[in-house]
């Protein structure tokens, strides 16, 4: 194992030299030597290395060397399961994210690396240049600040404005000592000279201010006392003028007038014209001349601006102090002298002397030279000061656009290599786009997906190709299992499909042949109603000719009946007149002869009247009654229901009912046949009473039972629904279907005709309303009868047609059935 | 110079490093978009307050009226007249409950007859006591130095003591005038001269100052007029009495009459010695002279001496003007006595009280100047001032007086009316 690693290893180093020295051809020589240098290195130790392993093995344990053995197979295995594993997906997907980490990687140290290299630069300005070009900056204000301060030490009017100055510079001296400090904390090599150098400039300005501060008190005593002397002036000028205006004036009056004071006489022409007073004048003259000349000479002094023409004005003021002083020597006026002394003094005084106003004008003249010297001094050190600080300022310059250019280098390599890596992450990422990710994974998923979609189209019929030992070859193979499966559950759902099919197709065969049973029933059905109308059309023709033939018998059966009861009274009163002529016995025997006969006669009226009741209502009923009329539904039914009652308490005294109303109070009214539907009702409760009473006397003995009648309206919304409910017998099933038909009876042949609902139905039928029968055998039947609020409006026409049409037929059954409805009254089956 | 210019070069490198930054800042981004320093937004300036400015002096309960005069010195009989005159018209005016509820209030400073003290006083007035106007001054140099400070500052400068024509200039609009001007009383001096007595050698005396010349040029353009001139003309430095060199030259060439513009002390002293020398002539003087303190001096040589005035006559209490005065100086002050100057001191006040009355309540030195003008006639009980756009001088009435033998004033129409 290991010779064989050395082998390799061994070649590689010698294909690494080869590779160098391809590579030193095309580079610098320094480099190439270095080059050369490191191949010469690799080739040695690639020499030394069998040498030095197989001493290395020699020295290792046995155990050791087992362990690298087992450590090798180990190797050997996973290689060999490599293939395999490559060619999973999977694994393919996890060696493409580990290089995309990879580059991710290496472009962020890039950038982590250039960034610091940034930052490192950016800091070194910061905390280097920056701070140092500032404080430079600010020493050069304050520098500045300090320099046109001192002209204002020297224009300051007051120790107050003075020490304010003196506060403001001392506070700007300060922060210049502060930046500076800073300066020579920056430490750059070479500063400590030039910062050295602007110390020194800075303590000579500030020497030189403070010069100039320290003579700024003397400045303003001179300004004090300039002041005091310029009034001492003005008062000194104005007491000569004073004193010797007058002095003159009188002088000069004296001499002209000899007047001396208003209330004195004046003097003797001799006396005051004399050479002496003209003396005296003159000397007043002269000195009022030499002190106004002194006066303004002192005046001037303080106009001069240059020291030297002091001297002059000097000399020009002792020249008039010396005049002054001649004349006042020898003026001998002593009461002039003693006035004008003090005032004279005064005014030499201000001229002579340690403080004359000549020797202030000087010191402030010398001094305010000082001050110029030592400001235009401070400019130049000002001057130089700046020189040296912009020097610094330019040296921290320099370093600064260094460190920017380094900046600027680090950018631009960070920039080179991160395009690098992003131009080498965008081209592997369409590499792997293209070898992998659509020619192995879209293509192959786009193909599958496609058969797939023709799979759920319902092609089961080509095979799935199976490429690769992949993932997607993976789900190829299960798609192929799968479409196997499928065509097989087709073919079984086929089958099926077929089979249920034809079951729905039995099924509707059924139901087609039932309804056709159903048609064929209610045909038949309709055939035997037909059939049974004829019947009775036929019937009731029959009947209307025989009630109508009928009545001309009837009529002579009642007629001959009555007059054989008026010929049985004539031959009572014979019998009367001649009965003393019969015995008591026979008398007797035609007597009750005679009442037999007419009871006999009258009954055979009485009935004879009745059958022509019969006739004529059979006649009237066939009519159709009459008009139709609103009118209250729960009165018509209330009064035919009592009427049927009666008739039936009538036939039969022992006859009880239970008569219950539960009428709806709004029923209102509905337009009617009156007399048809009276007779409608009179049908339903004279069967209800038939049926209770056929009960009751079925019931057996103690066995309570009471006939039940109970009468029902509702108003519905078009209709009116009226019930008649009894509790008799009830209807069996088998002829419920029946009752409606004509000449249909349960009743004994004697008692019903079976026309009774035939009618009922006809007159509901004809108001546009129903019946509809409810029963339950043994409890109850309930007639049910439905009618609108108005009949239709064809109800009126139809019978006028069917009058003209087959009058006679119609009376005919109208008679029949009138006849029955009279006779029985009752058709309950 | 030199040092603005290092400093902005100094700055340059400065700016340099920065930009350095700049960049560098920029290049951390790495994509090449730098971005460029937003420029501090600069702080606007502070709005100046709006509140409406009041004149200084005027507050809602009083106004306070500055006078800088004379109440020491040659002159000081004039400022204290004057002022006593002012707080008698101000004392009647607060009585009567002030000018739109404020009372008035009098800052006198005496300037000694001094310009330069004049000066001193007006500025402080002004500036320190903030005075709403200046009123009563006395003097034409004092004036002369004093006016223009006040036209400058714009402050009201009423009825000063002077007739002088500077201040009757229509450009000095601060400044409004009571009186007639000195050319007036020396016009109706030459006038009367000449009119009534005929006189044809007038000789002028004045001092040697602003005053004095103003009065003298008065005399000279009204004798111009007539196409006279003076026959000699004499003068004395201002505050003294050096008047007798001046008075040889006047009687050497034996004059009519004499004009005299000067104060009363030495004016008195040259009347005094022209009588002593027995000059004889008529002395002329003007108003401003100070008639009572005129009198007083003179004594016995006072009889005869005119004094032309601006003022009616303080004793006609005929004229409501001066009964007014009568009234009012006597309630403000029993023991005074009446005097020229003190009514033309009344009138001054009166005719501040008129100009504040008429300003209304809000009241500014723009709107007092205005109404005064705007007013044309102000009439002081009868006496009546007028002005005008191109008129500040409210008066244009000149009044003769004459010293009696008894040393007091009389009116009089022409100088004929007169005699010992």
């Amino acid at each position: 194992m290991i010779p064989r690693l050395l082998e390799w290893l061994q070649s590689a180093a010698g294909k690494a030299a080869e590779l160098l020295r391809s590579v030193n051809s095309r580079m610098p020589p320094r480099l190439q030597s270095a080059v050369g240098r490191a191949a010469d290195m690799a080739r040695a130790a690639a020499r030394r290395m069998p040498a030095v392993f197989s001493r290395m093995s020699a020295l290792m344990p046995a155990r050791f060397r087992s362990a690298i053995d087992r450590a090798a197979d180990m190797a050997r295995a996973a290689i060999r399961r490599m293939p395999n594993a490559f060619s999973r997906m999977s694994t393919r997907f996890q060696l493409v994210i580990g290089g995309a980490a990879a580059l991710t990687l290496a472009a962020t140290l890039v950038g982590w690396f250039f960034i610091n290299r940034v930052s490192d630069v950016q800091s070194q300005v910061n905390e280097g240049s920056l701070p140092e070009i500032t404080a430079a900056f600010l020493v050069t204000e304050y520098t500045g600040s300090l320099v046109a301060a001192a002209p204002r030490l020297t224009t300051a009017e007051t120790q107050a404005d003075l020490n304010q100055v003196a506060a403001d510079i001392d506070r700007q001296y300060r922060a210049f000592e502060e930046q500076l400090a800073i300066l020579e904390g920056g430490g750059a090599e070479g500063n400590a000279e030039r910062v050295a150098r602007i110390r020194e400039h800075g303590d000579t300005l500030i020497s030189s201010i403070n010069g100039i501060e320290s003579g700024m008190p003397e400045t303003f005593d001179l300004a004090e006392r300039e002041d005091m002397l310029r009034v001492d002036l003005t008062a000194a000028q104005d007491a000569v003028d004073v004193a010797l205006f007058p002095s003159v004036d009188d002088q000069f009056f004296y001499l002209v007038t000899g007047y001396r004071e208003l209330d004195e006489p004046h003097d003797a022409r001799p006396d005051y014209f004399t050479t002496e007073q003209l003396n005296s004048y003159r000397h007043l003259a002269d000195l009022h001349t030499d002190a106004t000349s002194a006066a303004q000479v002192l005046a001037s002094v303080f106009t001069v601006s240059d020291a030297a023409q002091v001297e002059p004005l000097r000399e020009r003021f002792e020249a008039a102090a010396g005049r002054i002083q001649n004349t006042f020597a020898v003026y001998q006026d002593p009461a002039a002298q003693f006035r004008l002394a003090p005032i004279i003094d005064q005014l030499i005084q201000l001229g002579s002397g340690e403080g004359s106003a000549f020797n202030l004008a000087e010191r402030q003249l010398t001094l305010a030279a000082n001050q110029r010297e030592q400001l235009a001094q401070n400019n130049v050190i000002a001057l130089e000061l700046t020189d040296e600080v912009e020097a610094l300022v330019s040296a921290a310059n320099t370093r600064a656009a260094e460190a920017t250019l380094a900046s600027d280098q680090a950018v631009l390599s960070g920039r080179t290599w991160l395009l690098v890596i992003g131009a080498l992450s965008v081209g592997s990422a369409l590499m792997v786009d293209w070898l992998f990710v659509y020619r192995v994974l879209l293509s192959r998923l786009a193909s599958l997906s496609d058969r797939m979609r023709r799979m759920a189209g319902g092609d089961l019929e080509e095979e799935v190709e199976v490429k690769g030992r992949d993932e997607i070859a993976d789900m190829a193979a299960a798609l192929e299992k799968f479409r196997q499966n499928a065509l097989e559950v087709q073919r079984l759902n086929l089958v099926e499909l077929m089979a249920q099919e034809l079951e729905e197709k039995n099924a509707t065969l059924d139901k087609q042949k039932d309804d056709l049973e159903e048609a064929l029933a209610e045909l038949s059905k309709a055939q035997d109603q037909i059939v049974m109308r004829e019947k009775l059309a036929e019937l009731g023709s029959l009947t209307a000719g025989v009630a109508h033939e009928i009545r001309n018998p009837l009529n002579f059966v009642k007629n001959f009946s009555e007059s054989s009861a008026e010929l049985l009274e004539e031959l009572n009163e014979v019998l009367q007149e001649s009965s003393e002529q019969l015995t008591e016995k026979q008398r007797k025997d035609i007597e009750d002869i005679s009442q037999d006969l007419v009871s006999n006669l009258e009954r055979i009226r009485s009935h004879g009247e009745r059958a022509n009741r019969i006739v004529q209502d059979m006649l009237m009923m066939g009519r159709g009654g009459g008009e139709s009329r609103s009118i209250v539904i729960n009165d018509l039914l209330h009064e035919h229901a009592l009427l049927a009652y009666h008739s039936a308490r009538a036939l039969d005294p022992d006859f009880q009912l239970d008569m219950r109303e539960e009428l709806d109070e709004n029923a209102g009214e509905i337009v009617v046949v009156p007399e048809d539907m009276g007779r409608v009702f009179l049908n339903m409760v004279s069967n209800a009473c038939y049926a209770t009473d056929q009960k009751r006397r079925g019931a057996a003995q103690g066995e309570p039972y009471m006939p039940t009648l109970t009468l029902g309206t509702q108003r519905g919304e078009e209709d009116v629904v009226i019930r008649i409910r009894d509790n008799g017998g009830g209807i069996p099933d088998e002829i419920r279907e029946k009752i409606f038909n004509p000449f249909f009876t349960t009743k004994p042949t004697d008692q019903g005709t079976g026309l009774g609902l035939a009618l009922s139905n006809d007159i509901v039928r004809k108001h546009g309303g129903e019946i509809a029968v409810e029963s339950e055998p043994g409890e109850y039947t309930e007639m049910i009868v439905t009618l609108p609020f108005s009949p239709p409006e064809r109800l009126g026409d139809e019978d006028e047609e069917e009058d003209e049409r087959d009058g006679e037929a119609v009376a005919a059954e109208s008679a029949a059935t009138g006849e029955q409805a009279q006779a029985d009254g009752e058709d309950e089956g | 110079m030199r040092r603005a210019r290092r400093s902005a070069s100094a700055a340059s490198p400065l700016r340099a490093a920065l930009g350095t930054l700049a960049s560098l800042g920029a290049a951390l981004i790495l994509v090449g978009c730098g971005g460029e320093a937003t420029p501090t937004a600069l702080p606007s300036p502070t709005p100046s307050p709006t509140v409406a400015p009041r004149d200084p002096g005027v507050s809602s309960a009083r106004i306070v009226v500055g006078q800088s005069a004379a109440f020491s010195g040659s002159a000081g009989e004039l400022g204290v007249n004057m002022r006593m005159g002012i707080q008698a018209a101000f004392h009647e005016a607060n009585e009567a409950g002030g000018v739109h509820g404020r009372t008035l209030e009098l800052r006198p400073l005496d300037d000694a007859y001094e310009p330069a003290r004049a000066v001193a006083n007006t500025r402080t007035l002004i500036e320190e006591e903030g005075v709403f106007m200046l009123l009563g001054a006395v003097g034409t140099p004092t004036s002369r130095s004093a006016a223009p400070l006040a036209h400058e500052a714009g402050v009201p400068y009423i009825a000063p003591l002077t007739g002088a024509g500077f201040l009757r200039n229509p450009g000095m609009t601060s400044v409004i005038n009571l009186r007639a001007s000195y050319a007036q009383e020396t016009e109706a001096m030459v006038d009367r001269l000449t009119a009534d007595l005929g006189a044809q050698r007038i000789a002028v005396f004045y001092q040697d100052d602003s005053f004095g010349r103003s009065g003298y040029e008065g005399a000279l353009a009204a004798m111009e007029r007539r196409d006279l001139e003076p026959v000699a003309a004499g003068l004395y430095p201002r505050n003294t009495t050096a008047v007798k060199v001046a008075l040889l030259d006047i009687q050497r060439v034996r004059p009519d009459a004499v004009i005299l513009i000067g104060a009363y002390e030495p004016i008195s002293t040259l009347i005094r010695w022209a009588r002593r020398i027995r000059l004889h002539t008529e002395f002329v003087n003007i108003s401003f002279v100070g008639s009572n303190a005129l009198a007083q001096a003179l004594g016995p040589d006072g009889a005869g001496v005119f004094v032309t005035q601006v003022v009616p006559f303080p004793w006609d209490r005929s004229q409501n003007i001066v009964a007014a005065y009568r009234r009012t100086l006597a309630a403000y002050d029993p023991s005074s006595t009446p005097g020229f100057v003190s009514l033309e001191g009344y009138m001054a006040g009166r005719l501040a009280v008129a100009g504040l009355q008429a300003a209304g309540p809000n009241l500014t030195r723009e709107r007092f100047l205005n109404s005064l003008r705007s007013m044309e006639t102000v009439d002081l009980d009868g006496f009546e001032l007028t002005y005008g756009e191109e008129d500040n001088q409210g008066s244009d009435q000149v009044f003769l007086t004459v010293i009696g033998s008894d040393g007091r004033y009389y009116p009089i129409e022409r100088m004929g009316d007169w005699r010992p």
